[in-house]
């Protein structure tokens, strides 16, 4: 939206003002200026010309020949121009003078004949991209040869003001609402807009507002002995310095009093209304019209539309219709002035894809007094415009406005109040200040003492200015917020609390990034069909669906963190080898902290409740709160305002949100042999696989470790589990049954880890193998809390003092035994015989070289005592030991004695 | 060492010598540690020439039983020390050599260990929130997915604002809303905490709009929230003078602008001086010496009242930090799509 500095001058004396440097005082107070722009400057050398004769090109047939009278002297320039003609009054440009679009005019010749200057279209001169014809300046009263800044109201200074920062403020959608602030901020009286007008008797139409919800008030008056043709060259600029092209006088009046009042105009040839007559009504389900931009609109019953006796001539508020326009034949028409409900207007617009001056302005809550203001200056403009028109009609009002007017706001406050909460005192923010400057805004003030009643003008009104808040608003920005000291706070001191979520992730994130080497990485909240398909990842399992997307491929949110960061491992390996990580070749290692969807598990148990208890925030009361008959629940009630409350009942019938557990997922993906890319699919060697396995498991035990959870358990997979909040929990289909586990601590499920499927790995765009964990920060909160709870937490001992005793056990085992089994047997063992363990690890895991299906494997056993150094018979004797760890009731045929040690 | 007139003793005189011969000749090829280890071992090991040798003391006729095993032993301790004396010179010449080596490239590159790195904006978040935190805000995690009233109502903004049409929210089926803004935390901190308090949330928000260089639809912003008796735009101005100089570091000029937020009365925009052209006017700043910052005001009395707060007695100011534009500011990363991109070669740049 574009201000006009000359415009506003027209209402408030701006004499010794600035405009550029006021432009920053307008920003601080009032709204965004984007840009300050100069328009029609640069001009005072070019002149008001009329052309005289015309003649041919003697060696072109789109070239002419023009002689134009400046006055004082007749040149003959070439002209292009196909308006070219006799009597055609246009600026002349001199040799010698360089133009603001940047065109140099030269003396010189043009197809073999001189032409020492030259006559200027709108885009010569920079004020438009018009160029079909020359600039008309028919109807300049100033003679001949006078320089065109002086023939004619041209020269501007424009203010660009960002839209968003006035959406609120329907009342700056107007030049003269623009006005009355500058006026105040300048302190200076503002002019009145005169609205008298004579008016005709009786009605144009028979007019009727059937949907008085949609439409409070309908004004129409007839015209008649209107003579359509061009605007006065300064009107026409004036429309074209703020983005307007100008049509013909009487549409141009329509916009200038729009963009003067804010309020949009519509004129319709009284000759294409059908049956006398105007009706304000919906739409009938499956009508059609057809509007000025010549598109058929297929209408609704939420459409609200202008009819006549035939059917639908303008889309209400948004645009008129094509067979009731202004044409040039029309000699009467029916103004149109009007006040329509905003939302239902923004909606037809979008509906409709159609977004015009008339509708942005609508859907912004105008003032409805507004409209008879915009119809009789429409009035007063087309009387000027048209010396031989006259209003033919009273001005006619239909729609409940005129019978039950909005209530008058009046907010009671106090300046005390006012300044306090601006921070400031009497003698920085007087109360006559206060006073006048309100007043000067245009609201009412009565003081009784430091009590004050502000009567808010309608301008103000709609939605815009109702509690004392607004105006402290006002009155803050118009004294400049620049202008108030600065204070500090008087805060109690209390330390402050980390949400355990926060904290943890914060806790995962250094061992992670810092100790284990990954990137971290955060990827979006949707899942990606397309990937889910490529991968075989595609699962009935139910995910939280969206109702509008952006693009097919996201249509749900992500019910784990997974198939995610398989597909950032993927996109990294096809980057080709790792130059971003020289040691490890083609090897990248990522992870990533944050949230999971899955639809609330029916019958309550909501995502707020779990969410909040078991992390330990306080548990989200409001909806508690707001049923309950009980006395908080009573008091919280008497704060809402009926649209709070409605929004409180509407979000209990929502029912739960979502769960929205926070995950980490961690990856390390390395590609295989190092291949071209698109070589894929070769098995991978069973190395690799161990070794990324392996890797992963050492990062989580570091988690585990540096988390203070205590000994991680990985399990072999088992089917489903229950989640901490009651929902069941597949396996992720991407973890490889056989290689893949769960992670456990304590007790509590934490997640899973294992290398991908093989589906999901033949499905990969790269040869590559990969490991992912995903982990539940939920259920590492609440391990890392029973551990803390129990005093597992780390409690710091002298180093040992006596010598520890280690010796190694060999068994042969299948290579489907789990390790962990043999290890958890012989601590066992050891414990039970009363031996002093201080560690028991594998060491060693073999595959025996005759029997592909075996394995030799080697548990390292440490005894020590923290008092004393051990003596013989505190160690057992290993045979022995070996012998019983081998026993069908221990090993229970999972290992046996390695050959030849029997 | 042996009589040799004593003819009794030539036989075993003999094995005696070749062992020693044999050794001494070994001893002589020794030219390195291991290869010393190695002669140990086949010496004095457990079935070493002189411990075999030892090992044959009770087989012996009596006569000579006594004479062998203190030759035998007076050989162990021969070589033994003559063991000792050649590793003594083999290190000291192993020493010697090392402390001239001139083939040890001491140029050679380093080899990286496994280097990861921090997500940019969770390094940005975690300096806003030690600072906040070590001003006594609350660091505090709320829902994604949120209700319309925690995301629009509750904030005063209802159902006729264009904020809550179809082209600015993903719509969940069910009616549920992907959080517009971190605000829909400010109804829940206000319920779950007593006030005062001061707070900060930061997190994920999502967007419906296409995304270009600029834009996305899922980026990050981080909210801060104060309750109070008596909050003033003097507070207001105090205290974003006073955190954005400890988040740049250093002291920040900042100035307010009339914005409209339906859950702020009265918004504002909130600029800061360029730190580029430190308010002399840039290209960053667009000449202006100020760059928008963030949108920020005094809590709107429905939302206090929707959190449960009596307006007539609490109070508060708010402000709405874009994390991801901070990011980007402080970075100079050029394109918004970089930061949910997951690739290693823009997040490598970053430390652990």
């Amino acid at each position: 939206m574009y201000v006009s500095w000359r415009w506003i001058s027209e209402w408030v004396d701006t004499e010794g003002v600035d405009p550029v440097a006021f432009a920053d005082r307008f920003t601080l107070a009032v709204a965004e200026i984007e840009a300050v722009v100069r328009f029609g400057h640069g001009l005072s050398d070019v002149l008001v010309g009329t052309v005289t004769e015309v003649a041919a090109h003697p060696n072109a047939d789109k070239l002419r020949l023009a002689t134009v009278d400046l006055g004082e002297r007749t040149v003959q320039v070439v002209c292009g121009a196909p308006d070219l003609r006799v009597g055609l009054r246009a600026p002349f440009v001199p040799p010698g003078v360089t133009l603001p679009s940047g065109i140099e005019v030269r003396d010189g010749e043009v197809r073999g004949v001189r032409s020492p200057g030259m006559l200027a279209s709108e885009r010569d001169l920079g004020l438009s991209d018009e160029h079909a014809g020359l600039l008309s300046l028919d109807g300049v009263g100033a003679p001949d040869g006078t320089a065109l800044p002086e023939a004619f109201a041209l020269e501007d200074v424009l203010y660009e003001v960002d839209n968003k920062s006035v959406t609120h403020r329907p009342d700056l959608w107007g030049m003269y609402g623009v006005a009355r602030e500058i006026a105040a901020l300048l302190d200076r009286p503002l002019a009145a807009l005169p609205t008298e007008v004579p008016l005709g008797e009786g009605q144009p139409v028979s007019l009727a507002v059937h949907a008085p919800e949609r439409c409070s008030r309908y004004l129409c008056a007839g015209v008649e002995g209107v003579a359509v043709g061009p605007a006065p060259v300064a009107l026409r600029m004036r429309l074209r310095s703020l983005g307007v092209r100008p049509i013909s006088n009487i549409v141009d009046a329509t916009n200038l009093v729009m963009l003067e009042t804010g309020n949009p105009l519509h004129a319709f040839d009284a000759g294409f209304l059908r049956g006398g007559s105007i009706a304000v009504r919906r739409a009938a389900a499956g009508e059609e019209m057809k509007t000025l931009d010549g598109e058929s609109r297929a209408l609704t019953t939420e459409d609200l539309v202008i009819a006549d006796g035939g059917g639908p001539v303008a889309l209400a508020g948004v645009m008129g219709g094509l067979d009731s326009e202004i044409r040039d034949e029309t000699r009467r028409l029916v103004l149109e002035a009007a006040h329509f409900e905003p939302v239902a207007i923004r909606k037809t617009s979008l509906r409709h894809g159609l977004r015009t001056e008339s509708s942005a302005r609508f859907e912004k809550s105008l003032d409805p007094a507004l409209a008879e203001v915009a119809a009789r200056r429409f009035l007063r403009l087309v009387l000027e415009l048209c010396p031989g028109a006259r209003v033919s009609s009273h001005l006619v009002q239909a729609g409940p406005f005129a019978s039950d007017p909005p209530p008058v706001i009046e907010i009671e406050t106090s300046a005390g109040y006012l300044r306090s909460r601006l921070g400031v005192d009497a003698d920085a923010l007087s109360d006559a200040w206060m006073d006048r400057r309100l007043g000067q805004l245009g609201f009412g003030v009565r003081r009784d003492g430091d009590a004050l009643a502000v009567r808010v003008p309608s301008w103000r009104a709609t939605r815009d200015v109702s509690i004392a808040e607004d105006l402290v608003e006002e009155l803050g920005r118009h004294h400049g917020y620049d202008r108030i000291p600065s204070q500090t706070p008087l805060v109690r001191p209390r330390p402050p609390e980390m949400s355990p979520s926060r904290a943890l992730e914060r806790a995962i994130r250094q061992v992670a990034a810092r100790q284990a080497g990954l990137h971290e990485v955060v990827l979006y909240s949707f899942d990606s069909e397309s990937l889910l398909r490529r991968l075989g990842l595609t699962s009935d399992a139910p995910r939280v669906a969206l109702r509008n997307t952006l693009n097919a491929d996201a249509t749900h949110l992500r019910r784990g963190l997974g198939a995610g960061l398989i597909a950032a491992v993927e996109r990294n390996l096809r980057h080709g080898p790792g130059a971003e990580e020289p040691g490890k070749g083609t090897s990248v290692g990522l992870f990533e902290l944050g949230r999971a969807f899955l639809p609330a598990p029916p019958g309550g148990g909501g995502g707020d409740d779990r969410d909040d208890s078991v992390l330990g925030l306080a548990p989200d009361t409001l909806p508690a709160l707001a049923r309950a008959g009980d006395a908080a629940g009573q008091r919280y009630a008497s704060l809402l305002t009926p649209a709070l409350t409605e929004g409180v009942e509407a979000a209990i019938g929502l029912g739960p949100l979502p769960l929205q557990p926070h995950r980490c997922a961690l990856a390390i993906g390395e590609r295989l042999g190092g291949g071209a890319e698109g070589e894929r699919r070769a098995q991978p060697p069973q190395p690799l696989s161990v070794r990324l396995y392996r890797e992963l498991v050492g990062v989580l035990e570091l988690l585990a470790a540096e988390l203070g959870l205590g000994p991680l358990h990985i399990a072999r997979q088992a089917g489903p589990c229950t989640l901490p909040g009651g929902a069941v929990e597949d396996a992720p289909g991407w973890l490889h049954p056989a290689r893949g586990a769960q992670v456990l601590a304590g007790g509590v499920r934490l997640g899973v880890v294992g290398l991908i499927h093989p589906d999901v790995r033949a499905g990969l765009e790269v040869a590559a193998e990969v490991a992912v964990a995903e982990l539940d920060l939920e259920a590492i909160g609440q391990v890392r809390a029973e551990a803390t709870a129990a005093g597992r937490s780390l409690k710091a001992g002298a180093p040992a003092r006596f010598p520890a005793v280690a010796f190694d056990l060999t068994v042969r085992a299948q290579r489907t035994t789990a390790a962990r089994a043999l290890l958890d047997a012989t601590r066992a063992l050891l414990t039970e015989r009363g031996a002093p363990v201080e560690d028991v690890a594998l060491v060693g895991r073999y595959r025996d070289a005759t029997d592909d299906d075996a394995v030799a494997l080697t548990v390292r056993v440490r005894l020590r005592e923290a008092d004393r150094t051990l003596d013989e018979a505190d160690v057992p004797d290993a045979r022995a030991l070996l012998a019983e760890l081998c026993s069908p009731a221990v090993a229970a045929g999972r290992w046996a004695l390695p050959e030849g040690a029997a | 060492m042996c009589p040799p007139n004593d003819v009794s003793n030539a036989g075993w005189q003999a094995e005696l010598d070749e062992v020693r011969a044999a050794f001494e000749a070994a001893l002589g090829r020794c030219a390195d540690l291991a290869a010393l280890r190695h002669l140990e071992v086949a010496t004095l090991g457990k079935r070493g020439s002189v411990s075999s040798l030892l090992k044959t003391v009770g087989k012996r006729p009596a006569a000579e039983r006594r004479a062998f095993g203190a030759a035998a032993g007076k050989l162990r301790g021969e070589v033994s020390a003559a063991l000792q004396r050649a590793r003594g010179q083999i290190e000291r010449a192993e020493r010697d050599a090392e402390l001239r080596d001139d083939r040890f490239d001491v140029t050679l590159p380093g080899l990286p260990p496994r280097r990861g790195s921090r997500h940019p904006i969770a390094i940005v978040q975690g300096e806003l929130e030690d600072v906040f935190q070590s001003m006594g805000f609350h660091v505090l995690d709320y829902p994604e997915v949120d209700s319309e009233f925690h995301n629009f109502e509750g904030l005063n903004i209802p159902s006729w604002h264009p904020a809550r049409d179809m082209q600015d929210t993903f719509w969940l089926e069910g009616g549920h809303v992907l959080r517009t803004h971190t605000s829909n935390g400010q109804v829940r901190a206000m319920h779950a905490f007593e006030p005062p308090f001061r707070a900060i949330f930061p997190g994920k928000v999502f967007r419906y709009e296409a995304t270009d260089a600029s834009h996305e639809h899922t980026f990050h912003q981080l909210e801060g929230l104060m309750i109070d008796r008596q909050v003033t735009v003097g507070h207001l101005l105090e205290s974003m003078r006073t955190l954005l100089s400890a988040v740049f570091g250093r002291p920040v000029e900042v100035r307010l602008r009339p914005g409209y937020f339906p859950f702020v009365e009265p918004g504002f925009e909130l600029d800061i001086a360029c730190q580029v052209c430190g308010g002399g006017g840039c290209a960053v700043c667009k000449h202006s010496g100020w760059v928008e910052l963030l949108p920020c005001g005094l809590v709107h009395p429905n939302v206090l009242r929707a959190g449960g707060l009596d307006p007539d007695v609490w109070q508060g100011w708010a402000f709405g930090l874009g994390l991801s534009r901070l990011v980007m500011m402080r970075y100079e990363v050029p394109d918004i799509r970089l930061l949910l991109s997951g690739d290693v070669r823009f997040l490598s740049q970053f430390p652990a």
